[in-house]
């Protein structure tokens, strides 16, 4: 008897929670039909601009894996004008990041000075053969495309140098030797009355 | 230790020539119940359960994170650092497991040694003990990025032979054993010893 008196109330319970569950969204992401949808800085791979790089090797030195390897050789441009002087560039021959080794830290995209690497959140790339997670400069340019735009900043956050930089007045050309007289400072305003209690102890 | 002789039914040379609808039920079978063992060893085996539970689900896939051990086990998931120390464990757990057996290295530890690949004791990868399937790229990779390995996986098992011989790849081949990895340094024989012991 209190069997039985067990397993209906049980079977009750379960049911009610069955049909209340039902209604409710489910919260499973369905990842292969339905795409995450990443925050903008999301980590997932790093892609190269290389019309960007200057094969100056700093994301490589500053990498803490070692896992940048690159291949550059230097070029002589003729000199564009009579007289002038021939001038050297580099030139980008193999750019390739292991990412079986990559710790995403983020170091080489830091200190990049030209822009040439950034962040994508593309993460869908296993690979059958571990040879195949070297990517060469043709997929790591590839990945360019699913880098985001940029995010705004949030509102009423400190404007960005570059931009306060450039929303500067121009700089009137410099005169060797004294040249025109400064612009006289703005007056000074008036030392008003100390406030009462200052300066007395 | 060698490896465990399991009873595995084999059908030869006649595998090769099975007729093809034969092939698809079969590997249609093993690609949607791959009963997972998780090899977790470091913070990538915290991804590996997330990807496990509510929110990612991975037994929507036919991958199911119930296996009681590696017998039971079909797919192996060495998610973190593999430590020359673990190195036999893992070895042994992997011959523990009836073929057909899969291996997914999740990480850039299990993958290559990621940060630690100049360490004195970490595995420099988990493919130098064990044969790798699929080699998922992160650090840690994100529970999606498992998923796709999974997938990737599927479509590995879907497209094999049924008599079809594994290729040796590497160091971690079918045929080792736990031993290769145990074995203790070579001595010096006795005859030197004693010439050295009376020289010096």
């Amino acid at each position: 008897m209190s069997e039985r008196k067990g397993i209906v109330p049980g079977l009750v319970k379960g049911l009610a929670t069955t049909a209340r569950t039902l209604t409710r969204h489910t919260q499973v992401e369905e990842y292969p039909h339905h795409r995450p949808e990443l925050p903008a800085r999301t980590r997932g791979v790093i892609a190269l601009l290389a019309e960007n790089c200057t094969s100056c090797m700093l994301c490589a030195r500053e990498c803490p894996d070692w896992c940048i390897y690159i291949d550059a050789h230097k070029e002589t441009v003729p000199a564009t004008t009579p007289g002038g002087r021939d001038r050297q560039r580099n030139v980008l021959d193999r750019f390739a990041i292991d990412y079986s080794l990559c710790m995403y830290c983020g170091i080489c995209v830091e200190v990049c000075p030209f822009d040439a690497l950034f962040w994508s959140p593309q993460f869908e790339y296993a690979e059958l053969d571990i040879r195949d997670l070297l990517h060469e400069k043709d997929r790591l340019e590839s990945w360019v495309e699913s880098v985001p735009v940029p995010p705004a900043p949030d509102p009423g956050a400190a404007e960005v140098p570059e931009v306060a930089s450039q929303r500067a007045p121009a700089r009137g050309p410099r005169v060797v030797g004294g040249g025109a007289a400064r612009p006289a400072r703005p007056a000074r305003p008036a030392p008003s009355a100390p406030p009462p209690g200052d300066g007395e102890g | 230790m060698a490896a465990v002789d399991l009873p595995t039914p084999r059908v030869g040379p006649v595998g090769a020539h099975a007729p093809k609808p034969m092939r698809v039920v079969l590997n249609w079978g093993r690609r949607y119940s791959l009963w997972v063992f998780n090899f977790g060893l470091a913070c990538c085996a915290i991804e590996f359960i997330a990807a496990s539970m509510g929110r990612y689900d991975f037994m929507r896939l036919g991958v199911i994170p119930l296996a009681p051990g590696p017998r039971q086990a079909d797919l192996m998931v060495v998610s973190g650092t593999v430590t020359d120390k673990m190195a036999p464990a893992v070895r042994r757990l992997y011959d523990q497991m009836p073929e057909p057996k899969y291996v997914i290295s999740f990480g850039a530890c299990s993958n290559s040694g990621g940060p630690y690949w100049d360490s004195y004791s970490v595995t420099k990868g988990v493919d130098t003990i064990i044969p790798v399937d699929v080699y998922v790229p992160g650090c840690p990779p994100r529970p999606e990025a498992l998923l796709q390995g999974i997938l990737k996986l599927q479509e590995k098992i879907a497209a094999e032979r049924i008599g079809q011989s594994v290729p040796k790849r590497y160091a971690g081949h079918r045929l080792a054993s736990a031993a290769d990895l145990t074995r203790p340094l070579v001595e010096q024989p006795l005859l030197s010893r004693a010439t050295s012991a009376s020289g010096g």
